[in-house]
């Protein structure tokens, strides 16, 4: 009989629209992230090291890359004979077909996945945050409390709590109130959206729910678990976690890996990141560059001036080129003398010859204000540059860009260039 | 494809001075990220070859580390595969590999067993590209027994250290010594080799019959004038990494751009085991200059005209010229090489000095390391 204890269902279906052009053509999780990695590759190394070799995958928003980044887990060592890594898309139904439409819903439709596992317990996970977390001791926790569904909670700064869905919990560990997004936080335990359930716990609550439109685990399944006087405790967590939901976070996070000892360090041999590795050369690094605080992935090739800066693999910035600030994503071509700053710059883009990326004052964007926000000019991948233009701050620009697309050879702050159709 | 391939992996050079210590020639790493044996697996599988053999004898154990899944070659298939074979002890034979020859002999059913007509020999300690489909298609157009496959060096090479070859204007092999003291040629054999199946395992048999074990001696030269061997010229780069010099001029010339378009930018691609490493990491006070720097590696001091192997550690204000650092060396503070190449996975301590004053310096510190 297949049987495994605990076993992981990652919520990779999301867009993420708040990283803008980043997720236009991907999904979330499958967004580069540190120069090498990418976001899921988290959650699915946490599950390896964790010793949970069963992980189901479940996407929704453009798949494509997700898919082949994944491929049957190899990276993870997820590629079992019993088990591993299943990707697990929305499917036809005898009848209906629907997408998945809530997060609880997604784990709903594939109850027969999970139970053909027969687990004892479930981990659900999300496909959006940087963090190392061991999940078999919160499962040893949830034992010991005896509990039907624990929630992995941390603290964050009270003047913070109100953007957080906060758990408010006895001295046991055991909850006894929830606050979404609170005005008057009564404690300042986050949920990271991390939940362990008993089987018969969740397998009960989705059944049970499966009517509710748009099933979400923090509106519906959790609260219906909490009004019928199921155990529900707080894991508390105290090491690195960060949500990269919104540019800026997503900015911010990649830049903590570049201190001298990062807080979140991926150089550690415990607890080791996997992802898929392409066979690449090493990077060269030319007579006349500069490189300062920076990470470089492999096969990329400087010849011009990096500070601050996360550069992906196959990148090449060529000669008098300037890159501060900045997040360069794999096989980029930065050309000569162009000057990068505070920017992100998604995979296979082109930044033409003495353009000016991040110029001027940082206005709020006309279109997503909330979006493209940050002070960050993003350009989306296959992006093309022309060469001797300007961007200015608060922008994003996508597709093959052309001179005269830009008024006076600039795109002034706050503005969005979409030649590919990719901002609703 | 119609060929299998073998490569000979199991030799050791005297040449190599102190690298030898740790490893078989066959396993030192090259450019960063690569070992030598990858550029021959490499060109076989890109050639369509789907089943290797490695014949492995002297320092094996790194080796087959780099060996442990043949999935990063692409072989390991449900037809073919990657094959390792040290000698073995069975009741007709308790030898070592006594010679190429006998290696292959010793290795003889393998062969026996295969269904392809044709055998790609190589060993595992050039660098290079090469199309093997192209030589066999070569092979068969000139009705050869055998075909070598050769270049044209400088004569400034150390010939002596080659196999040296003449040919005539149909390309047949006229003339061939092993390692002449005074070379008539600068045509020098690339230790590639094809011949038909069949053929092998005859003149194998019939060679160690007679008490012979190497290849080169005992089947090509001596064979020369009564079989049909072919040279094939190679106009490609090629190198061989079998001393201390050409391994040190071999991983120098990664440093040109021709060079590292030719292999890492063009297809096809060569192959090779990844680690997990994190991107190299440039800490302040870190300054690269006209280097290669691998995955893994932290630098926080000055490196000029180096190659830099995976994970190493560069601490504050060293000073690293003209150099090869191996994979998972820590430099503490203040060390200064210049001209050296420093042996994997050593500890070199804080303020150490070395450089190599006439020729390449071998760093051999053999530090405990603490970690924290």
């Amino acid at each position: 009989m297949i049987k495994k204890e605990m076993i992981a269902m990652l919520l990779a279906g999301g867009q993420g629209s708040r990283l803008g052009v980043l997720t236009s053509r991907v999904a979330k999780p499958a967004v580069a992230f540190g120069g090498k990695y990418r976001i899921i590759d988290f959650p699915l190394s946490n599950c390896i090291n964790s010793g949970i070799d069963t992980v189901g995958v479940l996407t929704q928003y453009q798949p494509l890359r997700l898919n082949t980044h994944i491929g049957i887990g190899i990276p993870w060592d997820l590629d079992k004979n019993v088990g591993g890594v299943s990707v697990l898309p929305p499917y036809e139904k005898v009848g209906k077909s629907e997408w998945y439409t809530g997060t609880a819903n997604a784990i709903y439709q594939n109850l027969a996945y999970m139970e053909s596992f027969h687990p004892d317990y479930v981990l659900i996970l999300s496909g959006d945050h940087i963090y190392k977390m061991d999940y078999q001791v919160m499962l040893d926790f949830h034992k010991a409390h005896g509990a039907d569904v624990s929630i992995a909670v941390m603290p964050v700064p009270r003047e913070e709590a109100s953007r957080f869905g906060i758990v408010v919990a006895d001295e046991n560990g055991r909850i006894v109130e929830f606050q979404e997004k609170p005005e008057q936080p009564k404690s300042n335990l986050a949920s990271m959206g991390i939940y362990i359930f008993t089987w018969e716990a969740l397998k009960e609550a989705l059944v049970t729910l499966s009517e509710q439109s748009n099933c979400d685990f923090g509106k519906h399944v959790i609260p219906y678990c909490h009004e019928k006087g199921e155990t529900l405790v707080a894991y508390e967590y105290n090491g690195y976690w960060k949500d990269v939901g919104t540019l800026g976070s997503y900015w911010e996070a990649n830049m903590e890996l570049i201190d001298i000892i990062p807080e979140f360090n991926l150089y550690e041999e415990f607890w080791k990141i996997y992802t898929k590795n392409d066979i690449l050369p090493p990077q060269y690094v030319s007579e006349d560059s500069v490189i300062e605080r920076s990470l470089v992935g492999d096969g990329s090739e400087i010849y011009g001036e990096i500070y601050n800066s996360i550069i992906g693999c196959g990148v090449v910035i060529e000669k008098g080129a300037v890159v501060r600030d900045s997040i360069i994503m794999q096989n980029t071509v930065v050309h000569e003398g162009a000057v990068i700053d505070k920017s992100i710059v998604a995979e296979n883009a082109e930044i033409g010859a003495r353009a000016q990326l991040g110029v001027g004052e940082a206005v709020p964007n006309r279109v997503k204000p909330s979006v493209y926000a940050f002070g960050l000019a993003v350009i989306g991948e296959n992006a093309v540059i022309p060469a001797d233009v300007k961007i200015g701050k608060n922008t994003a620009v996508t597709g093959v860009t052309l001179p005269e697309d830009y008024p006076d050879g600039m795109l002034a702050g706050g503005e969005i260039l979409d030649k590919a159709g990719d901002v609703q | 494809m119609r060929a299998v391939g073998i490569i000979l992996a199991g030799g050791n050079s005297y040449r190599m001075k102190e690298l030898s210590n740790k490893r078989a020639i066959a396993a030192m790493p090259i450019a960063g990220s690569f070992r030598s044996i990858d550029f021959a697996l490499s060109s076989m599988t890109n050639s369509g070859i789907q089943k290797v053999a490695v014949l492995t004898q002297y320092n094996s154990r790194s080796l087959n580390e780099h060996l442990s899944s043949s999935k990063w070659w692409n072989f390991g298939r449900k037809q073919g595969g990657l094959y390792v074979f040290p000698p073995m002890v069975t009741s007709d034979n308790d030898f070592w590999y006594r010679g190429t020859a006998d290696a292959i002999h010793q290795n003889l059913d393998f062969l026996r067993q295969c269904h392809e007509p044709y055998v790609v020999i190589a060993s595992g300690d050039g660098v290079y590209k090469l199309d093997y489909a192209k030589v066999l298609e070569y092979h068969i157009a000139k009705k050869a027994d055998i075909t070598v496959v050769c270049k044209d060096v400088p004569w400034s090479e150390d010939l002596t250290r080659f196999g040296v070859l003449q040919m005539n204007d149909d390309n047949r092999i006229i003339q061939f010594d092993e390692k002449p003291m005074a070379a008539s040629s600068h045509t020098i054999s690339c230790g590639i080799y094809v011949v038909r199946r069949r053929q092998l395992i005859e003149l194998i048999e019939k060679s160690i019959e007679e008490g012979r074990h190497d290849f080169v001696k005992d089947v090509l030269i001596r064979y020369k004038d009564v079989r049909r061997i072919y040279g094939y010229k190679m106009q490609e780069y090629w190198s061989n990494v079998a001393s201390v010099e050409s391994y040190y001029q071999t991983n120098m010339d990664f440093l040109r751009k021709d060079v590292r378009d030719y292999f890492f930018r063009e297809y096809p691609d060569v192959h090779s085991k990844v680690d997990d490493n994190p991107p190299a990491k440039y800490n302040p006070g870190g300054r690269v200059k006209n280097s290669l720097v691998a995955n893994g590696s932290i630098i926080n001091g000055y490196v000029e005209n180096s190659i830099i192997f995976k994970k190493v550690f560069v601490g504050e204000n060293c000073v690293i010229k003209n150099s090869i650092v191996l994979n998972d060396v820590y430099l503490g503070d203040n060390v200064y090489l210049e001209n050296c190449i420093v042996e994997s996975r050593d500890t070199i301590r804080a303020n150490s000095r070395y450089v190599g004053e006439d020729g390449i310096k071998i760093v051999i510190e053999s530090n405990e390391r603490y970690v924290l």
